[in-house]
C-alpha cells in the first residue's frame, strides 16, 4: 500500500492505495467520479483519457502511484458553473455523440490534441484521434465538432 | 453540418441527454454502487470442447476475502439451465427447435472459450480473481468442430446429446417446386457462395451488472445494460423460472447495444443466485478481453445464393441455401432473427415471382450468436445485392440499370411477396434516379480512369435496398404521460436509448403534438415505479413504436383534458379547443391551460398501439479506390438516398447512417472474429487484434432523403436505425470488387483485408 | 494485475542496486508495454522500480556528431523536438507514428529500445541509423544489440541510459500500421550515413533485422527504382489473420520504396 496524493480537478487528494490501483479505478472507485470510463483493457480505445500534467494519457495504463504528486484533470472538470467547455459545445452541436461512452474521452482527447494543435487538418484530425475508440457515430461528427471546436478555442466565432 | 439547435437550461445542444454524457455525469452500468457490495469474478474454459472431470475450489475458498464460490452444481442445482427460446414457431418438415440445455455456470462439459464454469465472490474484484487462479479445473479434451458446414457433416464431434447433427433447427420459406421449375426456364443462372462474417458488436461499454435481493418484498433488483428493461426482464424471468414481477430491472445510461445488449446473459441470473443466497449485493464488470469470448457475436451466416435471369434480363426466381452459424448454443434472438428477417425480405427491393430458401441453424465450439445491427437483414440484402451485380456483370447489364429493370414498381404497392410478407410503399425508380444523379453514376469512367493515372484502382458498388423494421417481441407500446403543476409533461417509456436519443426525439414528437415549447417535456426511460407493456428498442422500432405511442398519448391527454377543462369551465366537451398548451371554448374567450388543470387534480393519462412493421429503403453508391501495391482500399465517395418516411430529427437520422455505414464499412474491410480451426482458441481476443473501424475509415458521407408516406405509424415514419449497415455491405463490397475486376477477380469474401486484397491482385495477374 | 511493490528510483545507480536485489523486479518508465502485459496477467514482477522521471536520462543533447536522446524521454518529446527534427527529421517522424497521442505521452525510447518488441519502430531507426545504446556500464552497437523476438544485449540488472545517433546525411521511415494494433505490420527505416546505406526493417520478422541486398542496390542508386528487381525472402517473416508472410514481404519492399521516395526531397 501507498500513500498517494493527488490533485484532481483542483482538489488535492490524499488515499492510500495498492500498489497495483490503476489511476482509473483510483478516480472512478476511490473519488468516484465515474465519468472516466474503462472501454478495454488494452489500451486501445482511449475512453479512460484523462490529462496528467498537462498531457492526455489513458488512465488505465497509468499506475495511481505513478501520478504521485500530479496535476489530473478529468471530464468533470471541463464544464464551469453550467457553461460548457467549447469543445463540449462543438461536440453537441456537431451531435458528434450518441450513446456518450466514448465522449469523456474523446473531449480530453480532443483537447490535448488542440493544444498541440490549435488548427488541425482533417488528417491531423484523424491521425490525432487514432487512440479512441468510437462504435456509434462512423467518427464523421466527431471529425466535424473537432474541427468546430477549434474554431471556437480560436474564437473564430 | 448545421442542423436545429434545441435550448436546454440555457445552453444550445443538439439532444437533451447530450448535457449529462458530454461533463460525465451519465450513469452506466458499471456506474452503480451499492452499499455492502461483493464483487464477482468468473473463472472461465480456456479450451473449446471438454468434459469437466471435476472442480476444486477449496484453495480459493481460503484465499482472505472470498465468501463463496459457485460451480455448475450450483446452477443446476437452482434449475437455471434453459434460456428462453422465441423459435416457437415449427420448421422445415414440422420440425421443433432442439433447443440445447445451458446451465449459466458450465456444468460437465464447456462447449466454447469463455464459457463461465465458475463465479468467485469476493470483497474485491481483484481478490475474486486473486482467487480464481486457485480453483483446479480438470478436464478430459473433446474434438472441436469450429466451421460451420464442417459441424453439419457426418462424423463431426457432437455438441449436445439432445440436439443430433448439431441442427438445432431447420426452416424453409417460399415455394421449392416453383422456384425449380423458374430455374429449369432460365437463360442465365448466377450463383455465389457467400460468408456474411461473424463479427463482435463491440460497443463501447463493456459489460456490467450489478444484482441485489431484497428478503422483505422476494424481490431481486438488477443494475444493468438494457435495450428495453421488459425484455431483460423477460429473459431473467425464464432463465431463473420465477414470475417477471419478481424482478426489478434497472438502467439509466446504455453505451451502445447494437443488439448485443439486449440478450439476458447467464453471468446475470448467477450474480442474483449469489445476492439472494449471501444476503449482500454483488457487481461485475466485465473486461473488455472477456467480452469479445463472451458478448454474442453477430452475424456469421454463410449462404449458397442462386438467382434466375430470362433472356431479357428479368428475374425469374432467386433461392437461398443458408447455414446459420448459431455457436455453442442457441440465444433467444439469434436463430429467430437468421431466419425470420432474411425470409421477409428475400426478395429484396426486386419483383421475382418464385423464391425459396432453406435455413439450417448450426451449432459449433464458439460463442453464441445474436442479433447484430440489422439482425439478418444486411446478411440477405447481402446475399441479394451480391447476386443482382454479379448478374449484370455476367449478361453485360449495368448494374443499376439491371436493378431499375426489376424493381417492384411503384404502382404494385402495398406489394406481397412470395415469402408472405407485404412491403408498404416505397418509390423504388424515383430512389434510384436520385442517388445515380447524387453518386454521378455516369461519370465514374472519367473518375475511373483518372484514378488510374495515378496508380489507382478505383470501383463503383451500388445496393438498393428494403427491410423491415419496427415489429415487436411484446404486443403493444404503452406511454404514460403526465402533467405537472408547472406545466411541464413527462412521459415514460420501457423501450431504452443506447445512443438513438429518444429523451429528445421522443420529446420533440409530444411537444409537437401538444403544441408546447420542447424545454416543457421529459422523457423517462425504463423508470422502475412506472412497468408498462412495451418494447426494447431493437430492430429499428423505437420511433415506430414507442415514438407513435407518444403521439397517441398525447392525443389521448388532448382529450381527456378537454373534458376535464369543459367541467372547470363549465361548458361541453365538444365546445372545447385545444392549441399550444392550452384549452379554449369555442365561443367564450375563457381559456385554461394544461399547467391549471395538474394543479386542480392530478393529471396522468396512460395510452397504447401497437404498430406493425415499417418497410424502409435505400439506394446507396459507394465509391472506393485500392493502390495495388498495399491492397489498401479506401473509401473515394459515398453516398445516401434513404426512404425512412418522415424524419423527426435530421440530425439523429444522419447519425445513425453515419453509425450504420461506418458499421458496414468495418466489417467489410477488417473486422471478423477468427477462431483457431483446430482447438477453437478464440484469436481476436481484444482490440490489439480484432480491427475496429476508427477515425478516417468513412469520410463525409452525402445524404439525401427521398420519403414516401406510411401509414403503420400516425407519424408517418419508418424505422431507420439499421439502414446503414444493411446497405452499405453490399455497396462497399461490389465497389471493391468492380475495382478488382478489371484485373480479372471475380469474387472475394470479406473482410477485404489488405492483404487479401493485394493477394488477390498477385493471384489474378499470375493468372493472366 | 498481481500485487507487487512500486518503487520510484531516485537515481539510476539506485534502480540498479534494486534489480541485484530483487531478482523478480522490472524496471518500470512509461509503462505503455509493462502494464497492459500486467493487466493480463502474463508477467508476475515482485518489484515494479520506476525510473521513469529521473531528469538524468530525460533529456535530448545534439553534439557535433551525434543525438543524444535519455532513455525515458517520451516519443511525443522526441517527435516534437527541434534538436531532433534539425538532427534527425525522421526519427521525429517516427516517434510520432508510434501507437496513437496518448501512448506517444507516456512511451519512453527506452523501454521500446530494451523491450524490443518485434513490431516496435525505433528499433529500425536504432538499427538503421547505427546508434549505440549507452548503459551504465558500456556502449552497445546496435548490430549486437537486437537479438531476436524481445531479446537484447542487455544482461540482468543493466539499464539502458540513452541512446547515441550518428547524425545521417539524410534518413527516412516508412510505416504500415497494423490495422488494429497499431503497431508496424512493416516499417522500414533507410539511412545514409557517409557512403553507408543501411536499411532496417521492423514488424515483418522475429525481429528488427538489415536488408542487405537493398542496402547494396541503394548505395549504387539511391532511388525507388533500384529496388524493383529485388525480392524479400518471406520464409521467416511473420504470418498471422491480418496478413500473410508473402503480403509482408511485399509490404517490406513497398515501404522501403516509399522510404527511398521520401528521401529525394532532401
Amino acid at each position: 500500500m501507498t500513500t498517494v496524493k493527488i490533485n484532481v480537478n483542483g482538489k488535492r487528494h490524499v488515499h492510500e492505495v495498492e500498489d497495483r490501483t490503476l489511476l482509473v479505478n483510483f478516480l472512478r472507485d476511490t473519488l468516484g467520479l465515474t465519468g472516466t470510463h474503462i472501454g478495454c483493457d488494452t489500451s486501445q480505445c482511449g475512453a479512460c483519457t484523462v490529462n496528467v500534467n498537462g498531457r492526455a494519457v489513458k488512465s488505465c495504463t497509468m499506475l495511481a502511484v505513478q501520478a504521485q504528486g500530479a496535476k489530473v484533470l478529468t471530464i468533470e472538470a471541463m464544464a464551469r458553473k453550467g457553461k460548457l467547455h467549447p469543445i463540449q459545445q462543438a461536440f453537441t452541436e456537431c451531435h458528434g455523440l450518441q450513446c456518450g461512452f466514448c465522449t469523456p474521452g474523446m473531449i480530453m482527447a480532443t483537447a490535448g490534441l488542440l493544444e498541440d494543435n490549435p488548427d488541425p487538418s482533417d488528417d491531423e484530425i484523424i491521425h490525432g484521434l487514432e487512440g479512441n475508440l468510437c462504435r456509434c457515430t462512423g467518427y464523421v461528427n466527431i471529425v466535424r465538432a473537432v474541427k468546430r471546436a477549434a474554431e471556437l478555442q480560436r474564437g473564430a466565432q | 453540418m448545421e442542423h436545429h439547435l434545441l435550448e436546454v437550461d440555457g445552453m444550445r445542444v443538439s439532444r437533451r441527454e447530450d448535457l449529462r454524457l458530454m461533463t460525465g455525469a451519465g450513469k452506466y452500468a458499471s456506474d452503480w454502487n451499492l452499499p455492502d457490495q461483493l464483487h464477482a469474478f468468473f473463472l472461465r474454459a480456456d479450451r473449446a470442447h471438454a468434459k469437466i472431470v471435476s472442480v476444486n475450489v477449496e484453495r480459493a475458498l481460503k484465499h482472505p476475502g472470498v465468501v463463496r464460490i459457485y460451480t455448475g452444481a450450483d446452477a443446476v442445482g437452482a434449475g437455471y439451465t434453459r434460456p428462453l427460446t422465441m423459435l416457437t414457431f415449427k420448421g422445415k418438415d414440422g420440425m421443433q427447435v432442439r433447443q440445447p440445455e445451458r446451465p449459466v455456470l458450465a456444468h460437465g462439459r464447456v462447449r466454447c472459450v469463455g464459457e463461465p464454469v465458475a463465479m468467485v465472490v469476493a470483497e474485491s474484484a481483484l481478490i475474486a480473481q486473486d482467487a480464481s487462479e486457485l480453483i483446479e479445473v480438470e478436464y478430459e479434451e473433446l474434438p472441436v468442430v469450429i466451421d460451420p458446414e464442417a459441424a453439419l457433416a457426418p462424423g463431426a464431434p457432437q455438441l449436445h446429446d439432445n440436439v443430433p447433427g448439431n441442427l438445432p433447427f431447420e426452416f424453409e420459406a417460399g415455394d421449392a417446386a416453383a422456384t425449380e421449375a423458374a430455374f429449369a426456364k432460365a437463360a442465365h443462372v448466377t450463383r455465389l457462395k457467400l460468408a456474411v462474417t461473424r463479427v463482435a458488436p463491440s460497443p463501447m461499454e463493456p459489460r456490467a451488472c450489478l444484482a441485489a435481493y431484497d428478503p422483505r418484498d422476494e424481490r431481486y433488483t438488477v443494475h444493468v445494460h438494457v435495450q428495453g428493461v421488459n425484455m431483460m426482464r423477460k429473459q431473467l424471468a425464464a432463465y431463473m423460472n420465477m414470475p417477471e414481477d419478481k424482478i426489478r430491472v434497472m438502467a439509466r445510461d446504455v453505451g451502445g447495444a447494437f443488439g448485443q445488449r439486449s440478450l439476458g446473459y447467464p453471468e446475470y441470473c448467477m450474480q442474483m443466485l449469489a445476492a439472494k443466497e449471501i444476503g449482500r449485493p454483488v457487481k461485475w464488470v466485465s473486461t473488455r478481453s472477456e467480452g469479445f469470448a463472451t458478448d454474442s457475436h453477430g452475424r456469421a451466416n454463410y449462404v449458397k445464393g442462386e438467382l434466375a435471369l430470362d433472356a431479357a434480363g428479368n428475374f425469374l426466381g432467386l433461392r437461398v441455401d443458408w447455414i446459420a452459424d448459431m455457436g455453442a448454443y442457441l440465444t433467444p434472438t439469434g436463430p429467430v432473427s437468421h431466419l425470420r428477417n432474411p425470409s421477409t425480405c428475400l426478395t429484396g427491393v426486386y419483383r421475382i415471382p418464385a423464391l425459396y430458401g432453406r435455413w439450417r441453424t448450426v451449432l459449433t465450439n464458439t460463442n453464441p450468436i445474436a442479433a447484430y445491427r440489422g439482425a439478418g437483414r444486411p446478411d440477405v440484402a447481402y446475399v441479394i445485392e451480391r447476386l443482382v451485380t454479379q448478374a449484370a456483370v455476367d449478361t453485360g447489364v449495368d448494374a443499376a440499370e439491371l436493378r431499375r429493370r426489376n424493381f417492384i414498381p411503384p404502382e404494385a404497392f402495398p406489394y406481397k411477396t412470395p415469402t408472405g410478407s407485404t412491403y408498404e410503399n416505397a418509390d423504388l425508380p424515383g430512389l434510384l434516379d436520385k442517388a445515380l444523379k447524387l453518386g454521378d453514376w455516369q461519370g465514374f469512367a472519367g473518375r475511373r480512369s483518372a484514378s488510374g493515372k495515378a496508380g489507382k484502382l478505383r470501383g463503383i458498388g451500388i445496393s438498393t435496398v428494403i427491410e423491415n423494421t419496427g415489429a415487436g417481441l411484446f404486443p403493444k407500446d404503452q406511454i404514460e404521460m403526465h402533467v405537472a403543476a408547472d406545466g411541464t409533461v413527462t412521459a415514460y417509456t420501457v423501450c431504452h436509448s443506447q445512443g438513438q436519443g429518444h429523451e429528445t426525439s421522443f420529446a420533440m414528437i409530444i411537444a409537437e403534438t401538444l403544441g408546447i415549447a420542447f424545454d416543457r417535456v421529459r422523457v423517462r426511460q425504463g423508470d422502475e415505479d412506472h412497468p408498462l407493456i412495451g418494447n426494447h428498442a431493437g430492430g429499428s422500432r423505437s420511433t415506430v413504436g414507442a415514438g407513435s405511442a407518444c403521439h397517441v398519448t398525447a392525443k389521448k391527454l388532448i382529450e381527456e383534458g378537454k373534458a376535464l377543462a369543459a367541467l372547470e369551465l363549465g361548458v361541453e366537451p365538444s365546445q372545447m379547443a385545444y392549441a399550444n398548451g392550452a384549452f379554449r371554448t369555442a365561443e367564450s374567450k375563457r381559456s385554461i391551460t394544461l399547467a391549471d388543470l395538474a394543479k386542480a387534480k392530478k393529471f396522468v393519462v396512460t395510452a397504447e398501439g401497437s404498430f406493425s412493421s415499417t418497410f424502409p429503403n435505400g439506394c446507396h453508391i459507394a465509391e472506393v479506390e485500392i493502390d495495388p501495391a498495399t491492397g489498401v482500399t479506401q473509401i473515394a465517395s459515398y453516398i445516401t438516398v434513404d426512404d425512412c418516411g418522415r424524419v423527426i430529427n435530421h440530425a439523429i437520422v444522419e447519425g445513425q447512417m453515419h453509425g450504420g455505414v461506418a458499421q458496414g464499412a468495418g466489417q467489410v474491410f477488417g473486422e471478423e472474429v477468427v477462431y483457431d480451426r483446430a482447438t477453437g482458441q478464440l484469436l481476436t481476443g481484444s482490440f490489439a487484434d480484432y480491427y475496429m473501424p476508427r477515425a478516417g475509415l468513412v469520410g463525409e458521407i452525402s445524404m439525401e432523403e427521398h420519403p414516401t408516406p406510411s401509414k403503420v405509424s400516425p407519424l408517418g415514419v419508418k424505422g431507420m436505425g439499421e439502414s446503414g449497415c444493411t446497405a452499405s455491405l453490399p455497396a462497399l463490397t461490389t465497389a471493391a470488387l468492380d475495382a478488382l475486376r478489371p484485373l480479372g477477380v471475380q469474387h472475394l469474401d470479406m473482410p477485404l483485408t489488405p492483404s487479401k486484397v493485394w493477394s488477390a491482385i498477385v493471384a489474378a495477374k499470375a493468372g493472366r | 494485475m498481481y500485487q507487487f511493490n512500486y518503487v520510484k528510483a531516485k537515481s539510476l545507480k539506485e534502480a540498479g542496486e534494486l534489480l541485484a536485489a530483487h531478482p523478480d523486479a522490472k524496471l518500470l518508465a512509461g509503462g505503455m508495454t509493462l502494464l497492459p502485459t500486467l493487466k493480463a496477467r502474463l508477467a508476475q514482477p515482485t518489484h515494479l522500480i520506476d525510473i521513469g522521471s529521473l531528469a538524468g536520462i530525460k533529456k535530448i543533447t545534439l553534439k557535433t556528431k551525434k543525438l543524444v536522446i535519455g532513455a525515458a524521454v517520451s516519443h511525443h518529446a522526441v517527435a516534437v523536438s527541434d534538436e531532433v527534427k534539425k538532427a534527425i527529421p525522421a526519427l521525429a517522424r517516427l516517434a510520432g507514428l508510434i501507437g496513437d497521442p496518448q501512448v506517444r505521452n507516456r512511451g519512453t525510447l527506452g523501454g521500446s529500445v530494451a523491450n524490443n518488441d518485434p513490431a516496435a519502430d525505433y528499433p529500425a531507426a536504432v538499427l538503421a541509423l547505427n546508434a549505440k545504446v549507452v548503459t551504465a556500464r558500456r556502449r552497445i552497437k546496435a548490430d549486437d544489440y537486437f537479438q531476436g523476438m524481445f531479446a537484447t544485449a542487455l544482461e540482468p540488472g543493466e539499464i539502458v541510459k540513452s541512446i547515441e545517433f550518428p547524425l545521417p546525411l539524410r534518413a527516412a521511415y516508412a510505416k504500415f500500421a497494423h490495422p488494429a494494433s497499431g503497431y508496424a505490420m512493416a516499417g522500414v527505416f533507410v539511412a545514409q550515413v557517409g557512403k553507408h546505406v543501411r536499411v532496417a526493417v521492423t514488424g515483418a520478422g522475429a525481429g528488427v533485422f538489415r536488408w542487405s541486398a537493398a542496402e547494396k542496390a541503394l548505395r549504387k542508386n539511391m532511388s525507388p527504382a533500384a529496388l524493383d528487381k529485388l525480392t524479400v525472402d518471406a520464409t521467416d517473416l511473420n504470418e498471422d489473420m491480418h496478413a500473410s508472410r508473402e503480403y509482408r514481404a511485399n509490404l517490406v519492399k513497398v515501404m522501403a520504396q516509399r522510404a527511398v521516395a521520401q528521401l529525394a526531397g532532401q
